[in-house]
């Protein structure tokens, strides 16, 4: 990974750490979660990358110990989906809004969301990578499907048109996610020499 | 390897746990969903706000839904809509028609129809007659009122989880339903604008119980 040396990993935590107190700011907070678009889609990947940022600061000593919970990365992957799962309940992004005990769930839930797929994304290789993706993917353009096609609100505090336009964005987010994993399955195919790659490499470097 | 698994299975396990928390046991995926279904499971007291209306001379919103006798069901609106109010008066009105057919045939199960405004600072009682007036509504089965203090409006609202949204456009957006109300004043039941045949037919079994 090419990186700027200024870029160190305490410097990116404590950038998460900032990020993370404005994203928790009431104003900001009432202003990103006042749509369902970028509630969805852009508090949601900051909470995750924060979480990401900061797991990438832990020691090297803690991250062996996390290691042993989760060989080829399978825990944490799993981890990821199931939050990504649950967190595509319409009734989680109501909730959110009105009761605390929920909206403080959410965001542990995508601090450890993203933690988990750093940690996990390497460990993983392709083969378990593409299972991951291949669960995550499909329902996310079924979800984002749903949010097109229903003739209902699914979410009380956001209007119809912001629901269709999710639903666009997440069906057009999930092909890009799917593009851009397969080009790097392709490269790693074609610098490793067939097939072989995708079981015995791990992951390439300059993926995240 | 197997504290991997051991892990993963606690992960399932949770996640399992907290999408049938969140669902209901997957009855339901939607808030609207969750709403009716706790609603029906466990009926929410009126709250204690002021109403005043179109010959209805200031009074606990309680006083008027909780008369012993009455099953009301209870629309929310705005008279300045433009859209689903105007499907949930045809509603009302077709309603209407049928508990006057009761009526007529002196089934007089007593089912009455109440309008509620959220926009209590344009919707004042003048307004509310000339509404009810373009609606044909027959003050006798239907009637309107507002919530005049805002603070008020907010707290019915937040009781009987009707959450309204500015549009962007000057409208408003909510979860436009039929909420029956017993003879108590307690919201027993939701129903879809849709369900209009199943809200009447559970208000006139609601009334004709002894």
């Amino acid at each position: 990974m090419t990186k700027a040396p200024w870029l160190t990993r305490p410097r990116m935590a404590a950038a998460a750490l900032v990020l993370l107190g404005l994203l928790g700011l009431p104003p900001l907070r009432h202003a990103l979660e006042a749509g369902m678009t970028t509630h969805m889609l852009v508090q949601f990947p900051l909470l995750a990358l924060c979480g990401a940022a900061l797991a990438n600061a832990l020691p090297a000593r803690w991250r062996a110990r996390c290691n042993r919970w989760n060989a080829y990365g399978v825990s944490g992957l799993l981890a990821a989906a199931l939050v990504l799962a649950v967190l595509m309940i319409p009734r989680v992004l109501d909730l959110a809004l009105v009761d605390a005990r929920v909206e403080a769930a959410k965001w542990l839930a995508l601090l450890v969301c993203g933690a988990a797929l750093r940690i996990s994304w390497r460990a993983a290789g392709l083969l378990v990578q593409g299972f991951f993706l291949g669960n995550v993917l499909p329902m996310t353009v079924v979800a984002g499907h749903l949010f097109q096609d229903t003739p209902v609100r699914l979410c009380n505090a956001y209007l119809l048109d912001d629901q269709v336009r999710l639903g666009q964005w997440l069906v057009g987010l999930a092909a890009c996610v799917a593009t851009a994993w397969f080009a790097q399955v392709l490269r790693a195919m074609t610098r490793q020499g067939g097939a072989a790659a995708i079981v015995t490499a791990p992951a390439s470097p300059g993926s995240r | 390897m197997f504290r991997t698994a051991l892990l993963c299975v606690g992960l399932a396990l949770a996640g399992y746990a907290s999408a049938a928390w969140l669902t209901h046991d997957f009855q339901v995926w939607t808030a609207e969903g969750a709403r009716r279904l706790e609603v029906a499971l466990r009926p929410i007291a009126t709250p204690d706000v002021t109403i005043d209306g179109p010959e209805i001379v200031k009074q606990p919103l309680n006083r008027l839904l909780a008369d012993g006798r009455t099953v009301t069901v209870v629309d929310f609106v705005y008279t300045r809509c433009q859209t689903v109010c105007l499907s949930l008066g045809g509603v009302m009105q077709q309603m209407q028609a049928a508990l006057r057919q009761d009526d007529a045939a002196s089934r007089a199960a007593p089912v009455k129809l109440l309008s509620i405004s959220f926009d209590g600072s344009h919707d004042d009682p003048p307004v509310l007659q000339r509404y009810a007036a373009r609606l044909n509504a027959d003050a006798d089965i239907w009637r309107f009122v507002r919530v005049p203090d805002p603070l008020d409006t907010q707290r019915l609202l937040n009781a009987f989880e009707v959450v309204v949204v500015p549009d962007g456009r000057g409208d408003y957006e909510h979860n436009a339903a039929l909420l029956v109300v017993d003879r108590q004043g307690r919201l027993v039941r939701v129903f879809d604008y849709s369900e209009q045949q199943l809200a009447i037919d559970y208000a006139r079994h609601l009334a004709g119980q002894p």
